[in-house]
């Protein structure tokens, strides 16, 4: 059955069954697309801050260190070890003294070379140096110390690495001439020549440095060992460690105690002893840089230890103090090892139990059990990507993966000491010149310049846009409300670019030169408006009469124009009477504030004015929206207009002014260009209003472009643009919901 | 206190507050209108020609420029009446280093407006102030004097510029199609040796492409020869010009813009200049590091990433607040959503910023150009900020502003409309197509327009993901396949922030920024304000319809 009634052409096809079923199948796929694009839609919205959370999350993962091969150990008891960037070599020092290199994917020795010349006895003692040039060197029996760099030499065959290990001539310093044994030395190889300290069975510590001299005639360089006796240390050290470029040398007492030997200076100066005394030294290391030292100790306590500069005087030399503590190992700390990339450190304890450290954050990463069981040698590959054991039997080497190690709550949001600080501090400093240059991440500075750009731009936006707001709504013919209400809300759309350029190369010269003027007149501002009130009542009633409720606002305008004007040379005048000319001189020589061009007061300006057609919009909104009857009721009952703006309007409309001052905040918050351009974008701590700052999101738009992808330092942004997400999102909902409720409330009244 | 002086002072009180608070608003469209006149008095007067004057110095020298402000003195000494000091925008930057130069008031003797001086507006190192003295041509002199060289200058400049356009169209046109079939040549060779492929199958590619290659290096030296001959006749004629102090430079008649005698011009001539200038300024390309010449790439750019982003973003929020408005079901949920899209349109335009840079920048472009363009890597195709991820940014950016609209103006369509056309039997999605969007259009209109002109205006995430300050070339051209959606872009907001803050002379270029922004305020609050007239007028005929 087609159809029953004689229809129209249009309907008979509208209406036949296949048409029916088509125009269902239409509606139904309709709902689909719309629906399925509808919720894809919402849902990529909200998944920007999945997103956002999955990148930020790495940053607290603690590291992984995965075995990678075991091969069987070339000789039982390695002392000391070195392993190549690429991870393919392993160099073994044994305690006879004998170098044996072997290949770490099948175990096969490739080289093996005795340090000390043939036939000379056993070594003492030996140890490693990855900082410099990789080397191990070994304390003799008759006072002497031989140091032997071990080059990893890459080259390329068909595009693939080739490893050549290659052990160096012996460099032989003595450092006993009446050949006794070392009770503690350390050595090192550097650029311009060898170091190594030694102490000696009498007790002595002496240094004993290669001295490179360019004969001057030939040009040929000829390197001559010196030798210096240190002042003594109060007692007997346990054990010695020269930093890279033998500037200082470190000592540990019997009695817990550390030493420090500046060798920049007076060598016989007595060495800076720092305490307080503790369980034995049982190893001792120094971090990249040069600057801090792990120290271990026989109750398995491990720590970091730097000289901290006493704050002000930066002559004066710093005082080693214990700055970072970890927690302690089960056993003594038997073998420690620093990476070569940053300030983390493997420390592995009598009982066979590893953890991987970082110094600066006082983060744990990582703990387990010792790679290879009773490993005796404990070696960090040069790029901090893989760390090698040595036990008896075998030799093991795992990956260790360990990208974010400087990132902790603590130091994105706490105070950190940093290396050569005097003190504890929120820094953020992402990026320097230097290799050993540890980035500093504290996001505190950063949330601390944001609230200080609010609060100076909600300091200002506040009461012109809730006053505005009011006198709009309130005391003005609707005419007239037309006109003003939509002038004040376009300015909301100004792109902040504009603004910012204004306030960075207009407003900040000008307010620098006239400081006093612009003071003058936000005195002068409430007098202003009563003289311009005055001037108003003053006019005959005819005229008044005849100007629209809010008229008088055109002069109010001219009045405050005038007042602009007039306190231009006033300030200037107040400039030279009172201030010498310049209120930023004056300020610094009286009060010691620096003043800054582009600083929180021009900030305070071009953002208040950014955010006063928020404020003014959403608060015209609840006021113009009370009930009339509210309104009607209180005039009738004999009170003035003021009085119930003030007791009747304004109480039932305040949740609304202040979720307009809640989205007012949210938008000063996330702000981003007028910061960047108006403020130095300095990170510095503090609320004078006439220094600049850099808020969270100027640094994103500062910093994001030169961050690797995946570095630390990338997802410490993402972290900040989180934070700004989540601060705005909160700030936005808790004004939506109390507008909804008070929506609701206007409903039932 | 009587009844009566209570009343009295709460009536002055009354006044006198509701005084404070006319303060505020009057202060409040004081700064706005004080804003609007300041860019529009600084952005217009940047076209203005105004007159040279000649400043004859206590030391005997002599300057020449326009007069630009007049200031104290800074730091006067104790008890002396401060003087006062002008600074002359004294141009030949070739010469003395600076557009700029403050003089002393008490150091002018004499000032004078003399007819023949002359401003060059030259291709490179900015405004020459001077006099004329001789034109040459390969050297030999063509005219001499003041009057002879103007008279002669014209026609030649007229000429000049047909040569430059010409030179400009080989390079841009001819050779930098050349140029870009040697890139991609060059790419293919890269992806050839990435392929597996039989030995003798890719030796013949191989050959292929070295025969194209030699094509085309052929057709490089051809082009470059006719350049080299342009260049040459380009350059032969040439102008002696003196600076008021008597140094005299030589310089090529085609480096010459633009020749004016401020001084001898009317005011019919000044406005004519100041059209042209305007003229250039929108349809000009950039120079000296855009401190100079026009912003017709940034204006294109922003139209294109604005265009590029209304695609993308009129369906999908329109769709999800049909989907929020028609087809959900009412409830907790829906209402939470509307809060969440509410309140994304309030999340920092940076937090979107950082979003492009990580999804769309880093892993979607990175995954298309391992994909994809194997053989560029390691230069990034997609992976780096791009007009295409810029626009998608924006795009999400302003997704809640067109979802809001758009609710708007669905939920302003009278619940009898629909229920009418359901009655007549029309299916939901009849209903929605034919009556319901319909009545909706200038409520989706209002969120469009809205969008348009946020992301006009919009800088800090465009800084991450796309945006440069100078653009080789723009996004469309005539190369295959002539719309690069991978190209980087340049961009009204962020050329007011780098020649602004990162040019090397900020203070010659200010007023540049200035009419840039100029340009930008009026593009958004023109937008601005046909949404809010649209918006009025959907809202009254909705309230007399409902009646």
């Amino acid at each position: 059955m087609a159809t029953t009634t004689a229809p129209t052409g249009s309907a008979r096809v509208f209406l036949s069954v296949g048409a029916l079923r088509r125009r269902h199948a239409v509606d139904l796929v309709a709902r689909a697309v719309v629906a399925g694009g509808g919720l894809a839609v919402i849902g990529s919205i909200l998944a920007i801050l999945v997103f956002l959370v999955v990148e930020v999350w790495p940053l607290l993962d603690s590291a992984r260190v995965r075995v990678e091969s075991s091969v069987p150990a070339p000789a039982p008891g390695t002392r000391a070890l070195l392993v190549d960037a690429r991870h393919t070599h392993a160099a073994l020092l044994g305690p006879d003294g004998v170098v044996r290199v072997v290949r770490l994917s099948d175990g096969a020795p490739v080289l093996e070379r005795p340090l000390l010349a043939e036939g000379a006895p056993e070594p003492l003692d030996v140890s490693s140096s990855l900082s410099g040039q990789p080397s191990f060197a070994a304390a003799t029996r008759d006072g002497r110390v031989a140091l032997v760099p071990v080059e990893f030499a890459e080259s390329f065959a068909q595009n693939a690495p080739v490893v050549t290990p290659r052990v160096g001539d012996a460099v032989v310093l003595e450092l006993d001439p009446e050949h006794r044994p070392l009770s503690a030395f350390s050595a090192r190889l550097a650029e311009g020549g060898a170091a190594a300290a030694a102490q000696l069975a009498n007790g002595k510590v002496v240094l004993v440095r290669e001295v490179e001299t360019t004969n001057f005639l030939t040009g040929e360089k000829t390197r001559t060992a010196e030798r210096a006796a240190l002042a003594p240390a109060p007692g007997p050290v346990t054990h010695l460690l020269l930093d890279r470029r033998a500037q200082s040398l470190y000592g540990a007492l019997a009695t817990g105690e550390l030493v420090r030997w500046d060798l920049t200076r007076d060598l016989g100066a007595p060495p800076q002893v720092a305490g307080p005394a503790g369980a034995p030294v049982t190893a001792l290391e120094l971090l990249i840089g040069d600057l801090a030292l792990v120290v271990g100790r026989a109750g398995g306590e491990v720590e970091v230890w730097f000289p901290v500069p006493p704050s002000g005087g930066a002559e004066r030399e710093g005082v080693l103090e214990r700055v970072h503590t970890f927690p302690p190992l089960p056993a003594a700390v038997v073998l420690l090892s620093p990476s070569g990339r940053n300030r983390s450190f493997f420390a592995q304890d009598a009982k066979g139990n590893l953890g991987l450290y970082y110094s600066t954050s006082e983060r744990v990463l990582w703990t387990g059990a010792s790679l290879a069981p009773d490993a005796s040698a404990l070696a960090f590959a040069p790029k901090g990507d893989a760390v090698a054991g040595a036990g008896p039997g075998r030799l093991v080497l795992a990956a260790v993966h360990n990208p974010h190690p400087e990132a902790s709550l603590r130091a994105l949001f706490g105070k950190v000491h940093y290396e050569g600080a005097p003190a504890p501090a929120f820094v953020w400093q992402s990026s320097s010149g230097s290799d050993d240059f540890e980035p500093k991440l504290s996001l505190t500075p950063l949330l601390a310049g944001t609230l200080k750009g609010t609060f100076y731009s909600l300091i200002l936006a506040i009461p012109l846009g809730v006053l505005g707001a009011m006198y709009t709504s309130q005391f003005m013919h609707p005419r007239l409300q037309r006109v003003v209400k939509p002038t004040v809300e376009l300015m909301a759309s100004l792109p902040s670019v504009v603004l910012g350029f204004l306030a960075g190369l207009w407003l900040a010269p000008l307010i620098e030169s006239k400081l006093a003027a612009l003071l003058l007149y936000l005195v002068g501002l409430p007098i202003l408006s009563l003289l311009a009130g005055a001037l108003w009542f003053l006019l005959p009633r005819s005229v008044r009469g005849r100007i629209p409720a809010g008229g008088e606002v055109l002069l109010f305008m001219a009045v405050l124009a005038a007042g602009a004007v007039l306190c231009w040379p006033l300030g200037t005048a107040l400039d030279r009477a009172v201030f010498g000319g310049s209120l930023p001189n004056w300020l610094y020589g009286a009060t010691g504030l620096r003043y800054d061009q582009r600083n929180a007061v021009v900030v305070g300006i071009a953002m208040g004015f950014a955010v006063v057609p928020i404020i003014f919009a959403i608060s015209e909104d609840a006021i113009s929206n009370v009930p009339s009857n509210l309104r009607a009721g209180s005039l009738a009952l004999g009170a003035n207009l003021w009085q119930t703006v003030v007791r009747v309007v304004l109480p039932t409309a305040s949740p609304g002014i202040f979720s307009a001052v809640m989205v007012g905040l949210g938008r000063a918050v996330g702000e981003t260009m007028i910061v960047l351009m108006a403020t130095g974008n300095t990170p510095i701590l503090g609320w004078s209003p006439f220094n600049g700052f850099r808020t969270l999101s100027a640094n994103i738009a500062v910093e994001v472009p030169e961050a690797p992808a995946g570095s630390t330092l990338f997802r410490t942004l993402f972290l900040a643009a989180l934070l700004l997400f989540a601060l705005t999102f909160a700030l936005n909902t808790v004004a939506e919901l109390v507008r909804q409720r008070l929506r609701q409330r206007y409903a039932r009244l | 206190m009587s009844r009566a002086t209570r009343h009295r002072r709460s009536e002055l009180v009354a006044h006198l507050m509701t005084w404070l608070c006319a303060g505020t608003l009057a202060l409040n469209l004081l700064l706005i209108t004080g804003l609007l006149a300041l860019l529009a008095s600084e952005g217009l007067s940047y076209f203005w020609q105004k007159p040279l004057w000649l400043l004859e110095l206590a030391d005997g020298k002599r300057a020449l420029g326009e007069l630009y402000e007049t200031e104290n003195m800074p730091d006067p000494r104790v008890g002396e009446a401060p003087g006062m000091r002008v600074r002359v925008k004294v141009g030949n930057r070739d010469v003395s280093g600076s557009d700029f130069r403050w003089i002393d008031e008490a150091q002018i003797t004499a000032r004078s407006r003399p007819k023949d001086a002359v401003v060059l507006e030259r291709l490179e190192w900015g405004n020459f102030y001077g006099f004329l003295r001789e034109l040459r041509a390969n050297g030999q002199p063509l005219a001499q004097g003041e009057d002879a060289v103007w008279s002669r200058l014209g026609s030649l400049l007229r000429e000049k510029a047909r040569e430059r356009r010409a030179l400009e169209a080989v390079e841009k046109g001819e050779l930098g199609r050349i140029n870009y079939a040697l890139e991609r040549l060059r790419l293919e060779r890269r992806k050839l040796a990435l392929e597996s492929l039989p030995a003798a199958e890719r030796t013949l590619r191989e050959q292929e492409l070295s025969r194209e290659e030699a094509k085309q290096q052929a057709a490089y030296a051809g082009v470059a020869a006719r350049i080299e001959e342009k260049r040459a006749a380009f350059v032969a004629e040439t102008l002696v010009v003196e600076t008021a102090d008597g140094a005299k430079r030589e310089l090529p008649v085609g480096y010459v813009m633009r020749a004016i005698r401020p001084n001898a011009l009317g005011i019919a001539g000044v406005a004519k200049l100041y059209l042209s200038r305007i003229g250039e300024f929108i349809g000009g390309d950039p120079r000296e590091s855009n401190t100079e010449g026009g912003i017709f790439p940034a204006i294109f750019g922003t139209v294109m990433m604005v265009f590029l982003m209304s695609i993308f973003v009129a369906p999908f929020g329109v769709i999800a607040a049909v989907y929020l408005r028609e087809y959900a079901k009412g409830g907790v949920l829906v209402r939470l959503v509307r809060i969440a899209v509410n309140n994304l349109a309030g999340v920092p335009s940076i937090v979107f910023g950082v979003f492009g840079l990580g999804f769309f920048v880093y892993l979607v472009g990175g995954t298309i150009d391992r994909l994809f363009y194997p053989e560029a890597l390691p230069t990034p195709t997609f992976g780096t900020g791009g007009i295409l991820w810029a626009s998608l940014t924006l795009a999400l950016l302003t997704v809640p502003v067109v979802i809001v609209a758009t609710e708007e103006g669905l939920a302003a369509v009278p619940q009898i409309a629909r229920e009418g056309s359901l009655a007549l039997g029309a299916t939901q999605f009849e209903t929605l197509w034919r009556v319901v969007l319909p009545a909706a259009a200038p409520g989706i209109l209002t969120g469009m327009i809205l969008a348009l002109a946020r992301a006009a205006g919009e800088v800090a995430p465009l800084m991450i993901v796309g945006m440069v300050k100078l653009a080789p070339a723009l996004p469309i051209d005539g190369n295959f396949p002539y719309v690069h959606l991978e190209r980087k872009f340049m961009h009204l907001g962020f050329h007011i922030y780098d020649v602004g803050f990162q040019s090397p002379n900020v203070e010659a270029a200010k007023p540049l920024v200035f009419a840039t922004a100029l340009l930008l305020i009026a593009v958004v609050l023109a937008s601005n304000l046909v949404a809010i007239l649209v918006r009025n007028h959907l809202r009254e005929k909705y309230a007399t319809r409902s009646i």
